[in-house]
């Protein structure tokens, strides 16, 4: 447990302290701000219900700052290599499935920093014009259905495919899969979007903004139509818990190889 | 901690790194040399639990390091300093050890950093203890790790090449202080500087072709230059007959130290050797009978 949270508090230290995460970040949420155009958040009426407000917030800061995320977690577990310190942690007496599940807690708690603070901020500069500070409650409560799954999803297969795709594929493969994945109109191409398991969480969305409108595509008819249940609170729970447990397969994957590795034996014969 | 090794065999595909090493190291200082490519740094890592063998046996301090079970014991009470070690540049000394000794299983914090600190004292980055790595000379960073290898007060250090790349005053600083260390503990030291185990060892061993070519006191070792290591004064060209260990210009023409069975020159004289030309005698079979 030590080493867990080791590896979790200095991952979370480390990735916490790059420049480049809090740039990238205010760089996509930004332009999301400026583009969002007259069906963002800013342009609900006043009266708009908190929980829509800060849900339209959430979905429309999913649609590109985990991009961000994914880019600068795809070298956490490879750069161990590249910075030479694997050979030190690999003589040290923790299982390696330890480092990688440190690993994925201590990246998800770097990333949901700014994806948190995105969504305080928007609250609080909603807040003088909606005068309404359940504002900050339903930010934590679109923080924790919409932003923290998609990361918690983005987080696993970020960390574990560039060891076998490299850093640099799994980059622009990463780009294609997140606008066909989440964003491409299911009835123009099969694709996944609108399904339980989009983490740019949809189905979070949607059950946030309850106003009988999907937030994006949520159970839109599509492609895999079993995984397009009508949104309701229980799908948006559902879909909650499949998107978090779709980021840990690749992390089961790897421990399960990991701990082969090193419980592998030789012939000990003197 | 007494290491044994017996027929310990490794191989990368079609290459073979060891290929039935045999050793044995009782305590103290040890000195592991060999050229680039000889094996060292392959037993190193097996030693360090990084690696597994092919086949052969290893126990250390009464583990089996074929098991888990044994890697993972021999482990935790072990400091290793690899070849080429990369620090996170964006911790600071103190950050890192401290995240090494989380994962060596110090968990009294307070006991934790105290030993830090000491650590870092007594390789001389007190000044440098809150600075971020990145900014951080080669010889500095090997001070961190060298700091790292010691926490937790391990019974077996392993070094890989410490001294690669380092000044003579770092060099010098860094022997002194792994002899001071082996006191109280096992260190390994695997490295082709061959002064450097001149100065440190009294044990030592050579793998040569994945084999060990010798193994024995570093005196033992000079011996084998013994009545082959000849001077020659000339201001001409170097000798062809033998392998010039050393060449110095002074006024009076070149002086050559050359390790060959027959004299190199006629006006050549017998001279005392250095480990160096033991280590030289036996890799090219110089010498003339093998001893010990």
């Amino acid at each position: 447990m030590t080493a867990l949270l080791a590896v979790a508090r200095y991952e979370f230290r480390m990735q916490a302290r790059k420049r480049s995460l809090w740039i990238a970040a205010t760089l996509l949420g930004g332009a999301l701000i400026v583009l969002q155009g007259d069906r963002g958040p800013r342009s609900l009426p006043v009266g708009t219900p908190a929980r829509e407000v800060m849900g339209t917030w959430a979905l429309l800061f999913a649609i590109l700052m985990p991009l961000a995320y994914g880019m600068l977690l795809a070298d956490r577990l490879v750069r161990d290599r590249k910075l030479r310190v694997e050979p030190l942690l690999e003589s040290l007496p923790h299982a390696p499935a330890t480092r990688l599940a440190g690993k994925y807690l201590g990246g998800i708690g770097a990333c949901a920093l700014p994806g948190l603070a995105a969504l305080l901020l928007a609250a609080i500069t909603e807040l003088p014009k909606r005068h309404d500070p359940a504002l900050i409650g339903w930010a934590l409560v679109a923080f924790v259905v919409v932003t923290l799954p998609g990361i918690a999803m983005v987080a696993g297969f970020a960390l574990v495919c560039p060891v076998i795709v490299s850093v640099p594929l799994f980059r622009v493969l990463f780009v294609g899969y997140w606008f066909w994945g989440n964003m491409l109109a299911p009835d123009f191409l099969p694709s996944l979007t609108g399904t339980l398991l989009t983490p740019i969480g949809d189905y979070g969305a949607t059950w946030l903004l309850a106003n009988g409108h999907t937030a994006l595509f949520a159970g839109t008819p599509g492609f895999l139509s079993f995984l397009r249940p009508d949104p309701s609170a229980a799908t948006a729970a559902l879909s909650v818990a499949v998107v978090v447990l779709c980021g840990l397969i690749p992390l089961a994957a790897a421990a399960v190889v990991a701990h082969r590795s090193t419980r592998q034996t030789w012939p000990s014969k003197a | 901690m007494h290491i044994e090794i017996a027929d310990l065999r490794r191989r990368f595909g079609r290459v073979t790194a060891l290929d039935g090493v045999d050793l044995t190291v009782a305590g103290g200082m040890f000195g592991l040399l060999g050229t680039n490519g000889a094996g060292k740094t392959t037993l190193m890592r097996i030693l360090a639990g990084v690696l597994p063998a092919t086949s052969g046996r290893v126990i250390a301090g009464g583990h089996d390091l074929s098991t888990r079970a044994g890697r993972v014991a021999v482990q935790r009470r072990l400091g290793y300093l690899p070849q080429d070690l990369g620090l996170y540049p964006d911790l600071t000394p103190t950050e890192f050890l401290d995240y090494v000794g989380l994962l060596k299983g110090l968990d009294d914090r307070a006991a934790r950093r105290r030993q830090a600190a000491e650590l870092l004292d007594l390789v001389g980055l007190s000044d440098v203890a809150g600075r971020k790595l990145k900014g951080f000379s080669g010889g500095m960073r090997r001070r961190v790790g060298i700091a790292q290898a010691l926490l937790g007060d391990p019974a077996l250090l392993i070094v890989d090449e410490p001294t690669v790349g380092l000044d003579p005053e770092e060099r010098i600083r860094f022997r002194t202080l792994l002899s001071s260390l082996a006191d109280a503990r096992t260190v390994l030291l695997s490295t082709h500087i061959v002064e450097d185990v001149a100065q440190t060892c009294r044990q030592t061993a050579v793998l040569a072709g994945g084999r060990v070519a010798f193994t024995g006191a570093v005196t033992d070792l000079t011996a084998r230059a013994e009545g082959v290591t000849w001077e020659i004064v000339t201001p001409g060209p170097p000798p062809t007959d033998g392998v010039v260990v050393s060449a110095i210009a002074r006024t009076d023409g070149t002086h050559y130290r050359v390790v060959s069975p027959q004299p190199p020159a006629p006006d050549a004289v017998l001279v005392t050797p250095s480990l160096e030309e033991g280590y030289v005698a036996l890799m090219r079979s110089a010498a003339p009978a093998p001893v010990g």
